[in-house]
């Protein structure tokens, strides 16, 4: 029996349905993350198609219909296929067990089933390309009256959205049963992995939240379906209920997407700087802050939409409240980073990166929060711009950090470190390029979601255009170098290349079915006292 | 788990563990009641703009109707925490017994509920027909909502019944007994919330003259 | 080890089982609320707004009784009562915010 205890936990069974219907949440992580990045590529493209066809004023490569059918699209699958699964769907999966010390979710049969959820929901999204009118033409808000009366597929991509939402469920009610009840032994609730508080926080909104957007888009379905309008003002009804329906949803899911990536850097900070974070508890109860407050501030959504005055004003207030514990976090960060021994490597360089661009969109946010500038901004590429900091400049950055953190561990290989590092840069520059324009164009008065432009706004169109191409020539080189590295990597990696001190680098790489092969020991003093575990 | 070093962690995610099931089943709960609570957030906004025309449609609802649903559905709901204190006691039988009340119950809801349902189709009051369509302001509304709103809890009330067939299924089969009778407990606790979401709506709809 | 003998421990003494006599006498008290509130209402007094507002009282009594007694709330460790209460004000919190906007239209 001892003999074989060396198969990891690829080699332990072998074919397409050992990893289609497996129940080991590792193999569960891979299968989400290699759906997941695939969808984003189909998303980065159709970003490309949109930038294309803003290069210059005037129709370049396709008319207003199909430009407002692919950033509808652009957005579905980059917010309900990429961004809202990625981090606790892969990395939550792979490795929140093993940092607690178990060998597996709460429920790993329905873990399984929410992968399947998620397949059967993306289907769905694929198939309103292949139908009737196309796909929706909404943007992945789904406004109601108009995603009532367009001809477009809407039907079917609300529908996916709602599937979607059922597989975000599961994740979620899986992670906060797994932690209740699955920590190893000793490991208290404040010894746990700031990643852990992290996804703690986010299921608590996914479980809580999702259901509010379910419900609201069944509405826009027996709307369709039935052909009478729940929010028509001409029985009684009111438009901008369905507004905030959905952003009583839509707003705490930016959480869903920004949280996990919070506790990503605070994993990525400790181990390079070999120094115990600044301020655990200070993080961990940020976290929770952040979710809770979030719930509160939908209406900075609407402040244009024809709200009353005193909600728009404690909307606006409330939306402030979320400023403090978000920079809570920040100041932690680079405090964590002061006097540590840092250690420049591929995953801390996305961790800097993230933290110079989720400044750059969390500081825009406080603008648009505010009621009297964001009246002035509201539909401009302001908020495109902002939009993409925090998201891709802030979470997709965050999730590259943890695939170039974790990838030894999850295949026991490395990568070239000096192409990573050339990578980052360049996707780094590229990012910049694209989307920092976005913002001064956007203060210019450029209002978004046109295939057409007036000629003023061309320079910085330009710019965001050309930006593009860099981002996607350092996007693939990362990606390239990434399976290169599987292939070529001659390295024979150990238990803990980076000298980390949470659970996951105490076991082999890649880990053995069951997690561990030896008891797994907590760190002296709390999971980053690095001065009294090396 | 062939290939296992025989390392058995403390707390693993496969071992039987009936408090994590029954916080699994809570947290469930949470999302079906946040999944009604959309359409209460809906109903509370329509009746703030809409208060005489509410009133008026509520008016036609069948008030006897909707209280013998609601026993039905308070007696129903004792029958399955019963049923809990059977199995627990050891006594299969009677916590079959007190399931298959539980679903009778179910089926004697969803008959009324039939009756207060064709009642009002056949005086054409469903969504998108013709006397529904001619309605004043308001009150279309209303019966918008009662229909999406107690056909989403009908529906809740066929899958509890439905889970509380498997149950009684391997109550039979003796995989449920006193020492194991989680799925038993959230049987109770999902039809509990049906029930929760009902004492909520009749008011809201039948009582509010 | 804290959890591990934590939840023997649990176990032992946490199983309470509730007598079917208790189970009935919560019925009765629900049967009782729900008499209450119909007549309130068909009979009733035109209580005007306040109408909807004792029934909704009333219904909240239900389903503090229904979650207390049958869903075993007030038996199970006290972690299940925190965490429905901040559902609850969860929920509560969007329809006062919501109220707050429609109310000052």
């Amino acid at each position: 029996m001892t003999a074989t205890t060396e198969l990891n936990f690829f080699q332990a069974k072998k074919g397409l349905f050992s990893w289609i219907f497996s129940v080991d949440h590792k193999r569960i992580g891979l299968l989400y993350l290699y759906s997941i990045l695939a969808f984003f590529l189909v998303g980065v493209s159709l970003g490309v198609l949109m930038r294309l066809e803003l290069l210059n004023p005037g129709k370049d490569i396709m008319e207003a219909k199909m430009y407002n059918q692919v950033f509808t699209m652009h957005g579905v699958i980059m917010i309900f296929l990429f961004i809202i699964p990625s981090i606790p769907a892969v990395f939550g999966n792979f490795f929140l067990p093993i940092m607690l010390g178990t060998d597996d979710v709460a429920f790993p049969k329905l873990n399984l089933l929410s992968w399947w959820i998620y397949v059967v929901g993306a289907l769905m999204v694929l198939s309103t390309l292949l139908f009737g009118d196309g796909p929706a033409d909404t943007g992945w808000t789904f406004y109601a009256p108009y995603s009532v009366r367009t001809g477009t597929n809407v039907t079917m991509s609300v529908l996916a959205a709602f599937v979607l939402g059922f597989a975000n469920i599961l994740t979620g009610l899986n992670f906060i049963v797994t932690i209740h009840r699955l920590r190893t032994p000793g490991m208290t609730f404040f010894k746990m992995p700031l990643f852990a508080w992290a996804l703690y926080a986010t299921s608590w909104i996914q479980l809580l939240a999702t259901p509010i957007i379910g419900i609201t888009l069944l509405m826009i379905v027996a709307e369709r379906v039935l052909g009478v309008g729940l929010f028509d003002p001409s029985i009684g009804g009111d438009p901008i209920l369905y507004q905030h329906l959905f952003w009583i949803y839509s707003h705490p899911a930016v959480y869903i997407m920004a949280l996990p990536a919070f506790g990503i850097i605070s994993e990525l900070i400790p181990t390079f700087t070999h120094r115990t974070i600044f301020g655990y508890k200070a993080i961990a109860f940020s976290s929770l802050a952040i979710a809770f407050v979030g719930y509160f501030v939908w209406g900075h959504h609407m402040f244009t939409a024809g709200m009353s005055g005193a909600a728009r004003i404690v909307f606006s207030v409330m939306t402030f409240l979320v400023a403090i514990p978000t920079a809570i976090k920040v100041f932690n960060w680079v405090a964590s980073l002061y006097k540590g021994s840092i250690d420049v490597q591929p995953p801390l360089l996305y961790a800097l990166g993230f933290i110079f661009q989720f400044m750059v969109g969390g500081l825009s946010g406080l603008v648009l929060g505010a009621l009297a500038t964001d009246i002035h901004l509201h539909d401009t590429y302001f908020v495109v711009g902002h939009f993409h900091y925090v998201m891709f400049g802030g979470t997709g950055f965050a999730f590259f950090g943890a695939l170039h953190y974790w990838y030894p561990k999850i295949w026991g290989r490395m990568y070239n470190k000096a192409v990573a590092n050339v990578a980052f840069v360049i996707l780094f520059i590229g990012f910049n390029l694209l989307y920092f324009p976005m913002l001064i164009s956007g203060l210019m008065g450029m209002p978004r979601r046109y295939y057409d432009y007036l000629p003023e706004f061309h320079l910085p169109n330009m710019i965001s255009t050309y930006g593009s191409w860099v981002l996607v020539t350092g996007l693939l080189l990362m990606i390239g170098n990434l399976i290169a590295g599987f292939y070529t990597s001659k390295e024979k990696i150990g238990r803990n290349p980076w000298g980390g001190i949470t659970l996951e680098w105490q076991t082999l790489s890649p880990p053995p079915v069951q997690n561990f092969d030896k008891m797994p020991e907590l760190p002296k003093g709390g999971p980053y006292d690095f001065e009294n575990n090396f | 788990m062939k290939h296992h070093s025989g390392l058995v962690l403390p707390n693993s995610g496969h071992n039987r563990d009936a408090e994590a099931s029954k916080l699994g089943m809570w947290l469930f709960l949470f999302t079906e009641f946040l999944l009604f609570g959309g359409l209460f957030i809906v109903y509370m906004v329509y009746r703030m703009l809409n208060p005489e025309a509410f009133l008026a449609a509520s008016f036609q609802l069948n008030v006897t109707m909707g209280s013998i649903n609601t026993i039905v559905l308070l007696i129903s709901s004792m029958t399955i925490a019963m049923s809990i204190t059977a199995i627990q006691l050891g006594n299969s039988k009677k916590s079959i017994q007190l399931l298959m009340i539980t679903v009778a119950a179910s089926l004697v809801f969803m008959v009324i509920k039939y009756f207060e349902w064709s009642a009002k189709i056949h005086h054409g009051l469903f969504p998108g027909m013709a006397v529904f369509n001619q309605l004043p302001k308001g009150e279309s509304l209303f019966f918008y909502l009662y229909f999406f709103m107690t056909g989403l809890h009908a529906l809740h009330i066929l899958i509890g019944a439905t889970f509380i067939g498997v149950v009684i299924h391997r109550t039979k089969s003796g995989r449920l007994n006193a020492g194991n009778y989680s799925l038993t407990e959230n049987a109770g606790l999902y039809w509990h919330l049906v029930d929760i979401i009902w004492i909520y709506l009749f008011p809201l709809f039948y009582l509010i003259h | 080890m804290k959890n591990h003998s934590d939840d023997h421990a649990e176990k032992a003494h946490e199983t309470h089982i509730v007598s079917y006599k208790d189970h009935f006498s919560t019925l009765a008290a629900l049967l009782l609320l729900t008499v209450l509130t119909v007549s309130i209402s068909v009979f009733g007094a035109n209580l005007r707004t306040l109408t909807v507002a004792t029934a909704m009282l009333i219904a909240t009594v239900k389903v503090i009784v229904v979650a207390y007694y049958f869903m075993h709330l007030k038996f199970d460790k006290k972690i299940y009562t925190w965490l429905v209460l901040i559902v609850v004000v969860l929920f509560a919190s969007f329809l006062i915010l919501t109220s707050i906007e429609y109310l000052n239209r």
